[in-house]
């Protein structure tokens, strides 16, 4: 355990180092998050210009809605996406075998190999977002909400992580799968309204297919305390399975990607 | 051909140390220096030359070429290549040249080179008979007809350098500018490289430039070198005076009936390899005619040869001699 | 200038050949294009109770179909390309070829316009079944949509073009090219129609090179503005695009300079 925490260290510091190397691209990319974070407020600020409650949301609650899907964009295009990128090179470089050689686990070492410093300012954000949502609903959250809501983001960031350990599965089969995250990247975008705004078969979709109300809607409900226990422990249960499956699925690519180059 | 008088590259770069803190540091400070690539290099190329140069990494080979092409542009100094200033980037200048890197390609990688053909036949203006005839002719010499309908991504690396050569070559320039257009290549792909591009600059008398770490490259093709260290010509002329100059020894391979006593072969040389049927013995210039006059008397010979000193170990006392001095 | 005219014909079916070459990441990236659709689905749940700033539930799906087929159908994509080449030094082999390789990008771009139609074509039929109503009736102003789409592309090309070039300095121009996607975003229409920002932000908006690219095609297929005005619109597009035609001649020179002074 502890030498997965220097391996994930080591990582983060030798990403800390690159990143920095490029001085420009480090402030750029600093206000850039900022901006990023400014054009997605933008929509919600003026949609509720002209309506109070949309679909049974109130612009607070939207919002924190919105803060859960700044914070998870954050994890995915500041760790996830990157260091999939990278393995998608290595893929097409065959270097791959390089990380495999490690004496590490290949997924933890493949899914951190880069990351976006400056993506913290998402997090940042969500905070700033969450603070003042709350303020204009007039109370904070309750301990146990928070707890529950801790417990849904995990769970959110599992499944997100196991999404991208997918995708990078299918890398070893077909190549060109840079698309495909950044399909998913782009799918990825609906998590900024809650599933409730969607109707008819688009719900089905974004709750079971593709769990993108697991993502935003249910941890922001946790928090508002408007999230029964049943359906919290569903969801829980559900990530934590989804997460094994895209473990079994990577460990059998990895196989079949070794049996295959050698 | 081609005159370069006193040119001068110099570039000017931030210095990157490793490391988390200097990576901060760099954040509010940043430390240029100058790096000097090119320091006043003179020489001129007759028209259909083949050219070496030699040097070891960053000596300033591929800036030199990059000037001679345009892509840079001269700090100090004087180029002219057919008549133009490379770096006004004429377009009549760029019909007459073209660049060939061992690492980089212009080929479009999902398509079959047959398209990149297509295109480039298009951008040059190539007029079509002549374009079909130069196809033919390369296809037969390259041995391209099954390899241009293939998408590029699925050719070997061998095949691609093929059909980049070729791409490179449909508008016959007058001025061939390679650059390590074999790295990576097995030895037989070497041969058939070095052979087409003796072949391409014999038919249309192009001149031809060519830097390469394969010093059988330059052996094979250049008549005449030039060795670039430091950003400096240290030697201009025909490569085996370079091999004189450097090393001024031989070497005499004894091939023996039977097995000798090594006191009788000190007098000859410098022992550097024996073995009972294989002697390989070095001599010095002036010592040479006296050395094989007394193997040939004294010892038990089947055959004798002189040979000069490998190529590589040449090239790597040459360099560590620039970096002596 | 002419012999890159010359030449053009052979790049649009390089260019074509390509993205056929490449058709499964075309239909890939067009169903990343999906933004207006997630922008549909809010204001759709908002409008239910009634129209906003003129805008019913059926007047916000022909605003954002439309939306969604003008993205399709201006693609480009040569910052990416040029600031790849740069980085590989491939750019180098291109220099060296006797017509300016913004030809070609520029010829790549166009001939995937064929491939676009094919996933912008249910698109349409999707519009005419759900919002015909709401469409421009004035023949002449479909007529118009024509070259205003290509200055929309033109727009679109040239900026990208010219942010591109500025990779010739720094280490990552597409960081640039982000910034100028974020204000785009809001500011041509993409995200919210300009109709439903506050006046004075409004009135900016339309001034802007943004609006154009965008916006004013959406706008003339909903038939906002009447003939006359409409024409003028088209007058102003094409100056930005000129405009920006210069900009990417400068920029081009300029970083050809500085890459013949330090290097690629």
């Amino acid at each position: 355990m502890m030498r997965l925490l220097r391996v994930i260290r080591a990582q983060l510091r030798a990403s800390l180092a690159l990143a920095l190397q490029y001085r420009l691209e480090f402030l750029v990319e600093g206000l850039l998050a900022l901006l990023w974070m400014a054009v997605t407020l933008v929509p919600l600020l003026v949609v509720f210009g002209a309506r109070g409650t949309v679909a049974g949301w109130s612009f607070a609650e939207m919002l924190v809605v919105l803060g859960w899907f700044v914070a998870l964009k954050g994890v995915l295009e500041g760790t996830l996406s990157p260091s999939l990128m990278q393995v998608v090179e290595h893929v097409r470089k065959g270097t791959l075998d390089f990380v495999l050689l490690k004496p590490a686990d290949a997924q933890l070492l493949v899914s951190l190999s880069k990351i976006e410093p400056w993506r913290v300012i998402d997090f940042a954000g969500a905070a700033v977002i969450f603070t003042y949502a709350f303020r204009q609903i007039g109370h904070a959250p309750s301990a146990a909400d928070l707890l529950l809501s801790a417990a849904l983001l995990l769970a959110a960031v599992l499944v997100l992580y196991s999404i991208a350990i997918l995708v990078v599965s299918i890398a070893f089969v077909a190549v060109r799968v840079d698309n495909l995250l950044y399909l998913f990247q782009s799918v990825f975008d609906v998590a900024r309204w809650p599933s409730s705004v969607f109707r008819g078969a688009l719900a089905m979709i974004f709750t079971y297919v593709l769990p993108l109300a697991l993502m935003t809607t249910y941890p922001a409900l946790a928090l508002l305390g408007k999230l029964n226990a049943r359906t919290a422990l569903g969801a829980l249960l559900g990530a934590f399975v989804f997460a094994g499956l895209a473990r079994l699925i990577w460990l059998s690519s990895i196989r079949r990607y070794t049996s295959a180059s050698s | 051909m081609i005159e370069v008088e006193h040119l001068r590259k110099w570039y000017r770069v931030h210095r990157r140390e490793p490391g988390l803190k200097a990576a901060l540091r760099s954040l509010l400070h940043r430390p240029y220096e100058d790096v000097k690539a090119v320091e006043d290099i003179s020489f001129s190329i007759g028209a259909g030359e083949r050219v070496g140069f030699l040097g070891p990494n960053g000596a300033g080979k591929t800036t030199t070429l990059k000037v001679l092409a345009g892509l840079l542009h001269p700090t100090e100094g004087r180029v002219a290549v057919g008549g133009f200033l490379p770096q006004e980037r004429a377009r009549e200048f760029l019909t007459q040249i073209t660049l060939v890197m061992g690492q980089k390609q212009q080929l479009l990688w999902d398509l079959p080179p047959s398209e990149t053909f297509a295109l480039n036949r298009a951008i040059y203006d190539i007029p079509r008979a002549q374009y079909e005839e130069t196809v033919a002719e390369l296809t037969a010499l390259l041995e391209l007809a099954p390899l241009l309908g293939k998408p590029t991504r699925q050719l070997s690396l061998g095949e691609r350098m093929k059909c980049e050569l070729a791409v490179a070559l449909l508008h016959r320039p007058k001025v061939l500018f390679l650059d390590e257009p074999t790295i990576g290549l097995d030895v037989s792909m070497q041969a058939t490289v070095r052979t087409f591009v003796r072949a391409y600059n014999e038919r249309f008398s192009a001149t031809v430039i060519l830097t390469s770490h394969y010093m059988e490259d330059v052996a094979a093709l250049c008549p005449r070198v030039m060795v670039i260290d430091k950003g400096r010509l240290i030697f201009d002329g025909a490569l085996p005076d370079l091999i004189r100059r450097v090393r001024p020894d031989k070497r005499v391979l004894l091939r023996l009936s039977k097995p000798v006593e090594q006191r009788d072969l000190l007098p000859l040389g410098t022992i550097i390899s024996q073995n009972d049927a294989e002697v390989i013995i070095q001599v010095s210039q002036e010592g040479l005619q006296a050395s094989v006059a007394r193997a040939l008397s004294t010892l038990p010979l089947r055959d004798l040869t002189v040979e000069d000193p490998p190529l590589e170990e040449v090239m790597r006392d040459l360099f560590a001699q620039g970096n002596a001095a | 200038m002419m012999a890159a005219l010359k030449a053009y014909p052979q790049m649009l079916k390089t260019g074509f050949a390509e993205a056929v070459a490449y058709r499964a990441e075309f239909l890939i990236w067009m169903f990343a294009t999906n933004m207006p659709l997630v922008m549909l689905a809010i204001w759709a749940a908002a409008a239910r109770s009634g129209p906003i700033a003129g805008y019913s539930q059926t007047g916000f799906t022909a605003y954002y179909l439309c939306a969604l087929l003008v993205r399709l159908m201006t693609g480009a994509w040569v910052v990416w390309e040029l600031t790849m080449d740069i980085r590989q030094g491939t750019f180098a082999l291109q220099l060296l070829r006797p017509i300016n390789p913004l030809w070609q990008r520029s010829a790549d771009n166009l001939a995937a316009i064929p491939m676009r139609g094919i996933v912008a074509l249910p698109v349409v039929g999707i519009l005419l079944w759900l919002a015909r109503g709401e469409l421009s009736h004035d023949p002449l102003q479909w007529l118009l949509l024509c070259p205003a789409l290509m200055g929309a592309w033109l727009l679109y090309f040239l900026v990208q073009a010219s942010i591109g070039t500025l990779a010739l300095r720094f280490e990552s121009a597409s960081s640039l090219f982000d910034a100028w996607l974020g204000f785009s975003n809001i500011l041509s229409g993409y995200l919210i129609p300009l109709d439903l920002f506050p006046r004075a932000v409004r009135d900016i908006a339309l001034f802007l090179p943004f609006r154009f690219q965008l916006s004013y095609p959406i706008e003339l297929m909903l038939g906002r503005w009447s003939r006359g005005e409409a024409l003028e619109l088209l007058a102003a597009q094409w100056a930005y695009v000129a405009l920006f035609f210069m900009i990417t001649r400068f920029a081009w020179r300029s970083g050809l300079r500085h890459y013949a002074a330090y290097g690629g």
